[in-house]
């Protein structure tokens, strides 16, 4: 026979000003059951809580409804409460008096009504309640970070510091990312690979640090602390051990008019490549697609040159399987190439554009040796144009949102070109500067007032090339609309940032969600900005939206800390609100009769294939069984099972059915 | 004759329309007291039995509240729960159960105010069908007289 | 059907299988369902237009299970069901050989059920003419009228199972219905519990059912009960595309697609 305790909170006035707080212990008082029931000025307060206490204890309460504030609020303190006084935790519920009822009706009996009736319900459903352990689970204290950009470093090193192992994978040939393509960077003009590659450097050789290069994720299986992962490790058609980085092969490679990754199409490189100078590793990759080997079978120039015999021409990829704790997602961005823009000419002018490019124009190390010269003739522009918003913004293009980093870099590039090319013009065609950031402003203000770029605010309708120049023409809104002219030499688009092409799939094979533009989604916008809907993975930088570096670098140090709470234990603790597939007596063992069907439904994959064996070892029966390290809570398949056979702890078919039949017997 | 006042239960979601509801009271937004919530972690754990059950124990009013398409808690728990209501749905009507009666919603967190107005709609079109009496007529199985404790 | 018996009578007798089921004259002008495990009893093989019982039902079955490997005569629905149970791991290769029998009642001894799998998709699971017709005319009452007619039609159903122990994909070792922590459908047949019970039912077979009547053809009283299932059917193919038994792939209500659309959700 239950004995439960009622107990039910006036928190101050906030419920006993509508609710009969009195009437609604009394009424409990009288049900089946409940052996003790008391209303009281604040419950979750320490006396109120010693009054739940000394129930348990004196009365031998064997349930506990706390009928107060939103479970969401103060269940972790009440079933604490309970816990501390012998009873089991999950033995106490709570009635929503406060958010649910006081908070939004009148006062009346009516309102005194519908709180009688919540309390009902759980008084009933804790009726059906069972003891319940929390889950224990190991840690595997290794994370994982994908992808190398300064993020990914970031996020890498500052795990690795704490003492905890990390693999870090990263898709192409080098680590360095988007950032390693930057020439300066905002706002203090110091220079990207400056900054960058002694990080780069320190990456390769941590000794908690694996890197893995040319790689990437193929698979992944587990749950927090517990992940499985498989890694592809694409063939690079080299043996990294012999090979010293000496650029005999790179250098006589016959195939040189492969448009540079790195340079974004504006520079040259070999088949067989290091992407730049300071990579890292700085090893070479044959890139197959353009390899004179793998298209005609003939070559092997590179295999002839190499003084130590490093290169494999039938080196497969190699799958490598690990095991981590917790995963750190860096995979960053892509921006939109001027073919996306039709009112820019579909990308047909050589000398309209992106960004990125330019940065690789202005960069010391890019196929210009860091002068500014355009791409059709390689002459220095005497006028430039640079158009904000290129993408942004513009919900007829899909892209709604702010790309939030190219206000910023707009300006250094207008000052970059003022300071390479005295006596050039520059314009910059923008919507509104957002300069959002710890000496932002001023630099956009240095760009306009002391190296003399010409902002106007307006929009650029088109882009077309008349006697070799390229005309831009726009209005300038700040003059009543005045339509712009203006006869450039050159034209710069801040496109658009947008998410990695295969961010969808790498979110499906994570489980994690993503936004309508397939960045990934945070947990919580502004309270769980690094962490995902999945537990054990967590984001940093911009694969999250459009980051700059401080931002970036931010959140992969946030992500990181997140990591090494989780690695500061030896095991999780969870909630058992989890999903259990009955078992019963031979010779039925389980009413699941194996059809499947939930596997599918369950969004975990926390549903696995159980052989019941007899003696002999045969199979007997097979079944459905949960993972409870997999099993997130959510029920799906609880609904779903035919037979009934799956049913959910703290909210079981019992609870449920009986907490409906509990309100309207009664209602 | 005192208005008719409709039985409505509320199978809500613990992540978003629980928490929306929440924020309802938060922001001391009023609405009728007709409405009783019952808790589900998911809308993918909330059984269409149980919605028959209600209306079986003299409900006159459903509402069926989750998380908005890829906002799900886990992930996808939204999906499978629209898929079987749009079955489910179909179903009632084909066999004259009347949906009018049944309100499915997607109420957010953050969507306190929607709450409050999709209860308010909720009680204000139940008024006007009045009390489900075609199914409470029957309901009335012999053993649920003796049934009770 | 001469070439069945034939082949019927080298499949026992070289032990290739346990039992061979198909069907046998029954009493009046009905057939019934025959196991064939000696090769004299394979003479009482027949097989005409008044086999619709679908024997899908019997594979699953403990008591048949037992004997070893089987051999089915399989008409088109009876294909269509061995292949959704297959999807459901109720039957394998390993247990199963299928013996087809055309709509135009000739013999296809299938290899593996990939092969069954690639016959039964030339078919369309299609609802018949004057299903159809019934289906339109309920859709076209009120709903109080759609109410009505089912309380009347469901009211004389004494829970007899039959359609139960008829549908192959009732296969369930406990079936809902005799759940009773809770009681979900009332023991005693009453017109709500007949009611929910059904489409319970409906519910269950949604994406699974395969359109062979067989329920309504079992059912004593012929309660049209196979319409839900059609609807069901109808409603899988308006919102989802519709459905075909399959070896792999995706169960129509255990999946999902994230722009699966409905107009009734606020």
């Amino acid at each position: 026979m239950s004995k439960i305790g009622v107990f039910v909170c006036h928190c101050g006035e906030n419920i006993s000003a509508t609710v009969d707080c009195a009437k609604v212990a009394e009424t409990a008082g009288n049900w089946d059951g409940v052996t003790f029931s008391v209303d009281y000025k604040y419950m979750c307060s320490d006396p109120g809580q010693s009054l739940i206490k000394n129930a348990i204890t004196e009365k031998g309460l064997t349930g506990v409804v706390v009928a107060s504030c939103s479970p969401r609020m103060h269940e972790p303190t009440f079933r604490k409460a309970c816990a501390e006084a012998g009873l089991n935790p999950f033995m106490c519920e709570m009635a929503n008096l406060r958010e649910h009822c006081s908070w939004v009706h009148e006062k009346g009996e009516a309102t005194t009504e519908k709180a009688i009736d919540l309390v009902r319900i759980l008084v009933e459903k804790v009726k059906y309640n069972h003891e319940l352990t929390s889950i224990k689970v190991p840690v595997t204290k290794t994370a994982l970070v994908i992808g190398g950009g300064i993020a990914g470093i970031q996020a890498s090193l500052d795990i690795a510091n704490t003492g905890h192992k990390v693999i870090l994978i990263e898709k192409d040939p080098s680590i360095g990312g988007h950032m390693s393509q930057l020439s300066e960077t905002f706002p203090t003009l110091d220079c990207s690979q400056c900054i960058l590659t002694p990080r780069m450097v320190e990456v390769a050789q941590h000794p908690n640090i694996t890197l893995y290069t040319y790689a990437e994720l193929e698979s992944l299986e587990g749950f927090i602390g517990n992940f499985k992962a498989k890694i592809r490790k694409k063939s690079k058609s080299i043996d990294e051990k012999l090979c010293t980085g000496c650029a005999q092969c790179t250098t006589k490679c016959p195939v040189k008019k492969i448009p540079s990754e790195f340079n974004e199409g504006l520079g040259k490189r070999t088949a067989i490549y290091v992407p730049f100078p300071q990579a890292v590793p700085n090893k070479p990759v044959i890139d197959r697609k353009n390899c004179t080997y793998y298209i005609k079978g003939k070559c092997k120039v590179c295999e002839i040159v190499c003084p130590t015999g490093a290169i494999r021409f039938d080196q497969e990829d190699q799958i490598v399987e690990v095991e981590i704790g917790a995963i750190v997602i860096a995979t960053g961005f892509t921006v939109k190439q001027p073919d996306f823009f039709p009112e820019y000419g579909y990308g047909k002018h050589a000398d309209v554009i992106t960004g990125l490019q330019f940065e690789r124009l202005a960069s010391a190390s890019g196929p210009t040796l860091g002068e500014i010269r355009r791409p059709s003739d390689g002459k220095v522009p005497e006028k430039i144009v640079f158009l904000a918003c290129a993408g942004s913004r513009d919900p007829a293009k899909g892209i709604p949102y702010c790309s939030k980093i190219c206000c910023m870099y707009i300006a250094k590039h207008a000052m970059l070109y003022q300071h390479k090319v005295h006596g050039g013009k520059s314009y910059v065609f923008y919507m509104d500067i957002r300069a959002g950031g710890k000496q932002y402003e001023e630099f956009v203000r240095r760009a306009i007032e002391d190296d003399g770029v010409n902002y106007i605010r307006g929009r650029v309708s088109k882009i077309y090339e008349k006697n070799g120049k390229l005309i831009v023409s726009g209005v300038d809104t700040l003059l009543n609309a005045m339509p712009v002219e203006i006869e450039a030499d050159m034209v710069v688009l801040a496109t658009a940032g947008v998410a990695n092409e295969g961010a969808e799939e790498l979110a499906q094979k994570l489980h994690i969600s993503y936004d309508p533009y397939k960045f990934f989604a945070e947990a919580h916008p502004k309270l769980k900005p690094v962490e995902t809907n999945t537990a054990g993975i967590f984001l940093a930088g911009a694969c999250q939206a459009p980051r700059d570096i401080p931002e970036s670098v931010a959140m992969a140090s946030g992500a990181a800390v997140k990591v090494a709470g989780l690695f500061s234990k030896d095991e999780l603790t969870r909630e058992p609100i989890i999903a259990v597939v009955n078992r019963q007596a031979p010779p039925v063992y389980s009413s699941c009769v194996g059809c499947f069907l939930c596997v599918s439904a369950c969004p975990y994959q926390a549903i696995e294939k159980e052989e019941i064996k007899n003696r002999n070892g045969e199979v007997i029966k097979s079944v459905a069984k949960v993972n409870p390290g997999l099993c997130q809570g959510c029920g799906t398949c609880v609904a779903f099972c035919r037979t009934k056979s799956i049913d959910i702890q703290g909210y079981t078919h019992e609870q449920m059915y009986t907490e409906v039949m509990a309100l309207l017997n009664e209602y | 004759m005192a208005e008719f006042e409709p039985k409505i239960v509320a199978f809500v979601c613990n992540w978003c329309t629980y928490a929306g509801a929440d924020l309802t009271g938060t922001s001391r937004i009023k609405y009728a007291s007709n409405v009783r919530i019952i808790r589900f972690p998911c809308t993918g754990r909330i059984d269409y039995m149980l919605l028959l059950k209600a209306f079986d124990e003299g409900a006159d009013g459903i509402i069926v509240s989750g998380c908005h398409p890829n906002d799900c808690h886990y992930t996808s728990g939204n999906f499978h729960a629209r898929r079987r209501w749009i079955m489910f749905r179909s179903l009632c009507n084909f066999t004259g159960i009347d949906t009018n009666r049944i309100k499915f919603s997607w109420v957010s967190a953050a969507e306190g105010a929607k709450w409050a107005d999709i209860v308010n709609a909720t009680v204000k079109s139940i008024r006007e069908l009045g009390p489900y009496t075609e199914y409470k007529k029957v309901a009335k199985y012999p053993e649920k007289e003796v049934n009770h404790g | 059907m001469v070439d069945l018996i034939k082949r019927a009578k080298e499949l026992i007798e070289s032990s290739s299988v346990k039992v061979v089921i198909g069907y046998e004259q029954g009493t009046g002008n009905k057939t019934r369902a025959l196991f064939v495990e000696n090769s004299e009893d394979a003479d009482k093989l027949i097989f005409d237009s008044r086999c619709i019982q679908n024997l899908a039902a019997y594979i699953t079955k403990k008591e048949i299970k037992e004997k070893g490997k089987m051999a089915v005569a399989a008409t088109l629905p009876v294909m269509r069901s061995i292949i959704q149970l297959a999807s459901e791991f109720q039957v394998t290769d390993a247990n199963i050989l299928v013996l087809g029998i055309t709509p135009e009642s000739k013999l296809i001894e299938f290899g593996n059920l990939a092969e069954v799998e690639k016959f039964v998709h030339q078919y369309e699971i299609e609802i018949d003419v004057r299903n159809k017709e019934m289906l339109d005319k309920l859709e076209k009452m009120t709903q109080p009228e759609r109410w009505q007619f089912w309380i009347d039609e469901l009211a004389p159903c004494f829970k007899c199972y039959a359609c139960r122990a008829a549908c192959p994909m009732c296969y369930c070792s406990r079936c809902t219905v005799d759940f009773n922590q809770p009681q979900w459908i009332p023991v005693p047949s009453t017109e709500l519990g007949n009611l929910e019970w059904h489409i319970m039912r409906a519910i269950h077979l949604t994406g699974r059912c395969i359109d062979c009547d067989a329920c309504y053809n079992a059912c004593p009283l012929s309660i049209p009960i196979n319409l839900l299932t059609k609807r069901m059917l109808l409603d899988a193919k308006e919102h989802f595309g519709g459905y075909q038994p399959a070896l792999k792939g995706e169960h129509l209500m255990s999946t999902y697609k994230p722009d699966d659309k409905e107009n009734f959700i606020q």
